[in-house]
């Protein structure tokens, strides 16, 4: 498998999914000068699927509508990152929101028309490099903007900050 | 496919000859930058990353803004004195201590922005700099990762159009325009990853104040950045300022793409008022006229600049403020700061009854003005949020600086035309 393919099964949720409050709960963040990773982690999802912290599963994927995490703050990328999620693919979201969540490792894909090709539980397959995003069981693809190079880097590293300890070691 | 003026000055950073709406590119932006607040994160992110020097101390502005003092019980000195550290230590010149004034006036007063050119900053208002046809992209605190390495990457913004037509009626502001825009488009993705572009016959009429602060607020309506064109208005301000630094007159293609073009007719406009606590909240000042107000203050970056003194004083003189109502008046920069006085309008304010702080971002986000429970505020500020000022059951009314000015008067959100022509027939 190449090196920048992301292949998971589907978490679907709908249009305009607040990253405030929608992705976490951002009034009820403990503590907000630093990531509390278990009270993100119990916050992820859970006004919208009561059942996304016991089902979730390392490597999974999001797919969601149009605008997608509006009102961000970092905190819920960290949340879905920390969750287990691998990628999130979306009909629409604003840059702030593709920046924060790449800064913690988490790609954003923006793929028009991907709400139409994938159920929930479906598996996804998708290549930064490329921008393909394909349903492996119905063979559908949809097409996202190819991450540039200096994204697949920080997308492999983990973080932007490991990304440039490792560029500048 | 042509080019939009947002998409050049992209490819021209990229080191391209055209780049796409949508695209992720490599650039290298001509300057970055960046204020106090987030300083402790961004020496976190210096550690973690091993490196604490800039490539191009050059391309580096930082400036002192959000806390005009380090008072005591602020934890921000701390942050002052190592920033300036971390300046010197690296020969960062542009560096700007507390009380020069917000990043965004800096910028444009020191002839940083200039046409054709590429900032990275810390924050979306600093789009206010597109009314000199620089386009700023805003990255938070990892601003530093480009001051480390001189290169970033970046989503080429969408363009959008926004024809302004007609002349401002009597009382009205473009201010007013900007919480218009806020109300149409807050609510929906339209303007989502897009660089706004201005345009029309009503600009040649606007002044670089007036084009600064709408550009202030364009972030709100869910765009990335804005601009406007450069015209001799622009072009007179920027030579004077250059220092024969470089800048680069660019124009969209005919047949660039927008992805949404629509157009305001400004004499329809009247003054309005952003009821809290969303941004598009915009509603005719009639519906809430009358309303008591505890707190009046003119300042932010979409309501500091020497108009917006200028707008407050037309209301303020000869009047004093209302015996219940506290008024802050912050001019936007040093500059500002010694124009208004120049022009007499701080001794107007002062005779009026108002303070007025240190150039700053002061009250804007709730540094200074601090309002307690259910305390009214009625200001030029950028935010309307439960707690931006203080308690969250304060309550933060958004309007043009003639209407803020008027409330303070009235010690009620109040019209200001009726003020403006008595102060016409007196004069």
């Amino acid at each position: 498998m190449s090196k920048t393919r992301i292949r998971g099964r589907v978490w679907k949720f709908g249009d305009n999914i607040s990253a405030d409050n929608g992705i976490i709960q951002y009034s009820q963040v403990p503590d907000l000068a630093t990531f509390d990773i278990p009270a993100l982690k119990a916050m992820c999802f859970a006004e919208l699927r009561p059942d996304f912290r016991e089902r979730v599963r390392p490597g999974d994927l999001v797919v969601a509508g149009a605008n997608f995490g509006h009102h961000s703050h970092a905190h819920a990328c960290v949340a879905m990152k920390e969750s287990g999620i691998a990628a999130c693919v979306v009909e629409s979201c604003d840059s702030a929101f593709i920046r924060k969540a790449l800064n913690v490792g988490l790609p954003m894909v923006v793929c028009p028309g991907i709400t139409g090709i994938v159920e929930p539980g479906d598996e996804l397959e998708l290549d930064l490099a490329t921008g393909e995003v394909r349903n492996t069981g119905s063979g559908a693809v949809r097409h996202a903007r190819p991450f540039s190079d200096r994204m697949i880097e920080v997308w492999r590293a983990g973080s932007l900050t490991r990304a440039m300890r490792q560029r500048l070691a | 496919m042509g080019q939009t003026v947002a998409q050049k000055i992209v490819a021209r950073a990229a080191g391209r000859p055209a780049v796409e709406a949508g695209e992720y590119v490599n650039v290298s932006p001509d300057y970055t930058c960046c204020q106090e607040l987030a300083w402790q994160t961004r020496k976190r992110m210096m550690q973690e990353i091993g490196v604490d020097r800039v490539a191009r101390p050059d391309k580096v502005i930082m400036v002192v803004d959000h806390t005009t003092s380090a008072s005591m019980g602020s934890p921000y000195y701390l942050s002052h004195k190592e920033m300036k550290d971390y300046a010197f230590r690296n020969g960062v010149e542009n560096f700007f201590g507390a009380g020069s004034g917000l990043r965004h006036l800096v910028l444009t007063e020191k002839g940083f922005a200039r046409p054709g050119l590429l900032v990275f900053s810390d924050e979306p208002n600093i789009a206010s700099i597109g009314a000199l046809g620089a386009l700023n992209i805003a990255v938070s605190s990892e601003v530093v990762v480009t001051q480390i390495t001189d290169e970033n990457w970046m989503l080429v913004p969408k363009s959008a159009r926004i024809e302004l037509a007609g002349r401002l009626p009597f009382g009205v502001l473009l201010r007013d325009l900007a919480q218009i825009l806020i109300r149409d488009f807050a609510t929906g993705d339209a303007l989502s990853q897009c660089c706004i572009e201005f345009g029309g016959p009503a600009v040649a009429n606007l002044s670089l104040d007036e084009r600064q602060s709408l550009l202030a607020c364009a972030y709100h309506t869910g765009a990335d950045t804005a601009l406007m064109p450069v015209d001799d208005k622009a072009l007179a301000y920027v030579r004077e300022r250059a220092q024969g630094r470089p800048y680069h007159l660019l124009s969209a293609d005919p047949d660039a793409a927008y992805v949404l073009e629509t157009s305001y007719d400004l004499s329809t406009l009247s003054p309005m008022v952003t009821v809290p606590p969303e941004l598009h909240g915009a509603v005719k000042l009639e519906e809430v006229a009358g309303l008591r107000v505890d707190q009046a203050v003119i300042g932010s970056c979409a309501g500091n600049r020497l108009d917006d003194m200028r707008a407050a004083a037309a209301v303020l003189r000869g009047r004093r403020i209302d015996r219940g109502v506290t008024m802050y008046i912050t001019p936007g920069s040093r500059e500002v700061y010694a124009q208004a006085s120049r022009e007499g309008l701080l001794e107007v304010f002062v005779a009026a009854g108002a303070t007025v702080l240190a150039p700053g971002c002061t009250t804007c986000w709730g540094y200074e003005g601090v309002l307690c429970d259910d305390e009214v505020s009625i200001s030029t500020h950028q935010m309307n949020y439960h707690g931006r000022n203080g308690s969250r059951s304060a309550r933060s009314y958004l309007a043009s600086p003639y209407v803020v000015a008027a409330s303070a008067v009235a010690g009620r959100i109040a019209d200001p035309r009726t003020i403006l022509a008595d102060a016409g027939a007196r004069a």
